[in-house]
Parts: structure tokens; sequence; C-alpha cells
């Protein structure tokens, strides 16, 4: 990138065909991710040590490979100066790329939680809340990219919904964390470190959430923040010039 | 314009280079226009031939389980076959076997033979292998001129299951019946060392205990092999509204010793199937069994049927424990313990699934289950419902029992 000779070759390739390249890294970086989060629960529900390392080992490529790929990006708005859709394509690969890197890293918090809970016993009822939150930050993550894979803003636009579901049984499990703690059953280092990783696949679901908006603003150019903007401008426009 | 001595001498050259080899020289241009035909019939016809074949070929290729993935010496894919298509332009898991795919490929065209398993999380949970090699110019030679690359894509999950059953049942078989043994070893040698009549008449005590385990294992074994040999035994219209009343009255003493309720509301008389009565009780005293042994005093244990389609269908469900979901597809398994420790103080001999899921097949039916942690297992058991072509109209029956 420093040296724009050597760079040129690279660009003249057909334009869509880097493109379509930087879609491909992006669906498999997702997949690592679509990957990790089962990974995660599974080594968290079965108190696996070896594998918990592993996956934290396993982040270093996915976070070389974004940066990597948000390079790429930047070359191509520089050299290329997309429009229009084009122009969404790339920003919204750019901002899709920090969400894929963020929900990377939350895996690898829950497999440092792990860690750190390594040899006690998590309750059957929590155990069975983990493994429906797990399944449903997959489902999510996977949604998510179904939608970018498709670009299908009506399906982007229902993650919202779908992730109403994780934040519920998220609910649940801390009301659960409370019950067992008051019951004796859990003792309360345990607790937290618990209600973290509960945290962990609540965050993924937002991130699916954000990569969602962002799908919807790559097919239609609507982005929440509009609707935000738009109230903003009304209540200006309302107001009166003497203020008040 | 050309001479007809140019015309027939370039007509030649082209005959020639059709047959891929020296034409010798025609007499006329007339002949030479007849040869040249000739020639281009017969090309096309072994062409034709040709294409056949590799069409047929392709198809052959497509009926393969396996993926078959073929690329030339720029590591180019130049040819798939069904399966392996599947994972062109794939997502979620399957984009990293795709990777994974274009890696080994790349590998293999710089003479690499290489062979890597990506297990994949889903769900459902998935080992898919890849085996890839350089295609050499002489087949026979280990370091001849590299002219392409192949790549085998095989889905191992199924093998490597089927692996882990046969090496945990020869591990599990021999500790079940190793442990009681072996404490009755132990305790015979101190009991011949004992005078105390007391502590004689305990260790007695313990002896029997052993030997009753030992003894149980042993009959479920033996009833086990009975059943998976006995694919049509003896058969006869069972009532299935007996079956559950039968299963209910010998789980009777557990489940109050445990201070579980079971309900069991009875089911019309007419749900029928063809099967074997006994075997079909003591599989679903052995779900009653379970589901009062990993519920807590107080709990209800539930056991309903209905016609479903043309099924009938008999749940039994607990709000105990549950099961883990990576246990969930292993629990029918010979000796399978979820949890070894706990499922030993419930005196279960680990093969009351074994039992269950072999009557069941054995009735040309399924078993299903669904559970969660912590907030109990369903067991649905489908079992054909038995043709009774006197009955008059099932329809309307089966509609009138739903609409109540």
């Amino acid at each position: 990138m420093t040296d724009v000779e050597p760079a040129n070759e690279n660009v003249r390739k057909n334009f869509h065909q880097t493109l379509e390249e930087i879609r491909q890294e992006m669906v498999q970086m997702a997949a690592l991710v679509t990957e990790g989060i089962p990974r995660a629960t599974e080594t968290l529900l079965s108190g696996n040590l070896t594998e918990a390392q592993q996956i934290i080992d396993d982040d270093d490529p996915l976070d070389a490979r974004a940066v990597e790929l948000e390079e790429t990006c930047y070359q191509v708005l520089a050299l290329q100066q997309p429009m229009a859709s084009d122009l969404r394509g790339i920003v919204t690969a750019i901002r899709m790329i920090a969400e894929i890197e963020r929900s990377g890293d939350l895996v690898v918090n829950i497999a440092k939680g792990a860690r750190r809970i390594f040899g006690t016993e998590i309750p059957a009822r929590l155990r069975g809340l983990i493994g429906q939150m797990g399944d449903e930050a997959t489902k999510l993550f996977k949604v998510s990219l179904d939608a970018y894979i498709d670009g299908d803003a009506a399906l982007a636009a229902a993650i919202d919904d779908l992730d109403d579901r994780l934040d519920n049984i998220h609910r649940d499990y801390i009301q659960e964390i409370f019950r067992a703690n008051h019951d004796g059953d859990l003792p309360v280092q345990v607790a937290v470190q618990l209600a973290l990783i509960g945290r962990y696949y609540e965050r993924i679901g937002d991130h699916a959430v954000n990569i969602g908006e962002r799908v919807r603003y790559m097919v239609t150019g609507w982005l929440p923040e509009h609707t935000g903007a738009a109230r903003d401008a009304a209540r200006r426009a309302g107001e009166p010039p003497s203020g008040g | 314009m050309l001479g007809p001595r140019a015309l027939r001498s370039k007509l030649d050259r082209i005959r020639s280079r059709v047959d891929g080899r020296p034409a010798p020289t025609s007499r006329s241009v007339g002949d030479a226009v007849d040869r040249l035909e000739e020639s281009v019939v017969r090309h096309l016809a072994g062409h034709e031939a040709e294409s056949a074949a590799a069409a047929r070929l392709t198809r052959a290729f497509d009926l393969i389980p396996q993926g078959i993935v073929l690329a030339d010496a720029s590591a180019r894919v130049v040819f798939r076959n069904r399966a392996a298509s599947g994972f062109v332009d794939a997502r979620h898991g399957e984009a990293l076997v795709e990777a994974a795919m274009s890696d080994l490929v790349a590998l293999a065209v710089d003479g690499v033979s290489e062979t890597r398993t990506i297990d994949l999380f889903g769900p459902p949970r998935r080992a898919i292998e890849l085996r890839a090699g350089p295609l050499r110019a002489d087949p026979d030679a280990d370091d001849g001129q590299v002219v392409g690359a192949f790549l085998i894509v095989d889905d191992v999950s199924e093998r490597q299951r089927v692996d882990a059953v046969r090496r945990d049942f020869v591990a599990n078989i021999s500790h079940e019946l190793k442990t009681p043994v072996g404490a009755l070893g132990v305790l015979a040698e101190t009991l011949a060392g004992e005078d105390d009549p007391e502590v004689v008449a305990r260790l007695a005590d313990r002896m029997q205990l052993e030997a009753f385990r030992v003894a149980r294992t042993i009959d479920d074994l033996l009833q086990l092999s009975q059943i998976e040999s006995d694919v049509v035994g003896e058969r006869a219209a069972v009532v299935v509204d007996d079956v559950i009343a039968a299963a209910v009255e010998r789980t009777r003493t557990a489940a109050e010793v445990a201070g579980v309720q079971v309900v069991a509301p009875s089911v019309e008389r007419d749900l029928l199937v063809l099967g074997d009565r006994m075997q079909l009780v003591s599989a679903l005293s052995n779900l009653c069994e379970n589901a009062i042994k990993y519920s807590e005093a107080g709990d209800q244990v539930q056991v309903l049927a209905e016609r479903d389609g043309s099924w009938a269908s008999i749940t039994v469900a607990d709000s105990g424990v549950g099961i883990p979901t990576r246990d969930l597809e292993r629990i029918f398994e010979r000796f399978y313990r979820v949890d070894r420790a706990r499922s030993r103080d419930t005196g279960g001999t680990g093969l009351g699934l074994s039992i269950v899921r072999h009557v069941v097949q054995n009735h040309h039916g399924e078993i299903t289950v669904r559970s969660r942690e912590g907030s109990g297992s369903t067991f649905t058991v489908r079992v054909p419902l038995l043709d009774t072509p006197s009955e008059p109209s099932p329809e309307p029956l089966a509609a009138s029992r739903r609409n109540p």
C-alpha cells in the first residue's frame, strides 16, 4: 500500500473480481465465528482446557485476516473510487469486518471464561440455558451471514426480532444465576464468571444485529441512525427560532 | 482464386489435420472433397462416442457419495462431481471446507499429498475428511511430472461415530462387569478372615448386592441379544392402553419410593399396534423407570399416547435433570452413560435405552428424544398402527379425538 506501483497490477484485476474475493474472504472469516460459537459452548460445558486454549490461539489468524482484508478494502476505495452500490458494498465490508473480528474476540472470551471456572460444576439448568444461548447466537450469526450473501434486506431486518429470543434466554439465565446462588448451589466467583459468559453470548447476538443493519444499508441505503437523524432534523425544524 | 491443383492440395492438407496423420494424395478435386467428407464423418463419429463416454463417466462420478475434484497443473479446477459441487460458493462451516479444498489442491500440484480432517460444530456436528494428491504424467512414478491434482471429500462423521461406539462398548462392558466382580473378590477376602457375626452379616449383604448387580447386567445383556436377534417374533394385536397400564404398574414401587407421580391418562382402546406385548411393556417401563430415576421428589412424569397419522405415538416426559446436547445422540448405545458417577447410584445397568431402541426397531418404529439440561427430557416412541380394515372410518375417529 505504501508503494502504488506494484499495487497497480493487482488493482488492474477486474474490479468485480476483487469485490467477489472480498466477499468470499468475509464469508470464510464469518464461518470461523459461526463454527467458533458452538465449539466454545461445547468446550465450556465439557470443561476441556486444551480445546479452550486452542480456541484462544485460533483467534490470531482471524485478527490477521481482518487487518489484511480491511487493507484490501481501503486499497479498492482509494484506487477504484467505486460508486453507488459498489461503494456501499465496500463500506459495508469494512464495517462488517470489525463486527466479525469483535465476535471472534467474544468467542475467545467464552473460552477464557471456561478456563477460569475450570473444575467447578455448572448446575444443570444453567447448562441447559448456556446451550440454548449458544444455539441462538450461532443461528443469529448464520442468519446475518445468509442475509449478507443473498443480499436479502428483509431477512436482515428480521434479525433484530430474532435477537429478542437470545435476549429473553439471557434474562432467564441471569435470573437462574441469582436463584442458584441464593440456594447455595453456586459460589459467587463462579456466578460472576457465568454472568460474564452470558453477556458474551448476548453481545455476539448484538453484533449479528449490527451486521443485519449493515446488510440493509448495503442493499437499500437505509441505516438505523437515519431514523434517529430524521427525528433530530424534525425536532430542529419544529423548534421555534428563539429556542427554548 | 486457387487453381484446381492448389485447391486439391489444400483439401488434402485439411484432411490430414482432421485425421491427425499424413493423408495420401487425392486424384482430383472431387476425390479430395469426397475423402475429406469421409474423414470428417469418421472424426465426428469418434468425437460423439468420446463425449458419450465422458458423459457416462460424469454420471457415474455423480453417483459416488464422496466428492471428487480434479484440477489441472495450474491448480485450476477442471472437474467436480455432484457431491463436491455442494461446496462451491459454500457458506458457514462449509466455507471452511471450501477454503481447505483450494489449499490442498494448491499443495497437490506442488507434488504434496495431504489428508486433512475438518471438524464442523454445526449443528449438526460433522467431520469432513479431505484427501488430495498430485496426478502425474506417469502414474507409477512417484516423482514424475505433475499434470494435475485430485481431491476426495468424504463425510466421515458416521464412521467416526461407529468407531467410537465400538471402542467405548468394549471398554464399558469390561468396566460394568469388572467393578462388581472386583468388589466381590475383596469382600470375600475380608469375609474369610472375619469372626464378628455382625460384620460377617454386613459383608454378606454387600456381596449379595454386588452379585445382584452382575446378575442384572447379564440379564439385560441376554435380553438385549435376544431382542436383537428376534426380528420377527410372535406378533399379535396389542392395545396401547394395556401396554401403558402394565408399564406404569411395573414402575409403581420405584415411583412411590422416589416420590414421583406418574400421570398416564387412559387412551382409546382401539389404538392398536402389531407387536410383541412383553417387549413393548419392557421398553415402555424402561422409559418410565428412567424418567422416575432422573426426576426429583414431587415431580411429575407424564405418559401420553395418541394417534399420529398412521402411527401410534407414545411420549414419556419428565421435568428432571435433562440430558446434555452432546450426549443426546449417544444415549441409546449400550453402556453409554452421561454421568458415570451419578448413574451408578441410580442402579441402572446402562442397557435400558439400548433395549428400548431395539424393541422399537423390531416394531418398525422410531424413537426420538428432546431434552434440555435442567428442564427435563421427552422420549417419543412411534410405532406403526395396526391396519384394521374392519374399522369403519379411521379419519373421523382421529379427528373427534383431537377436537375435545
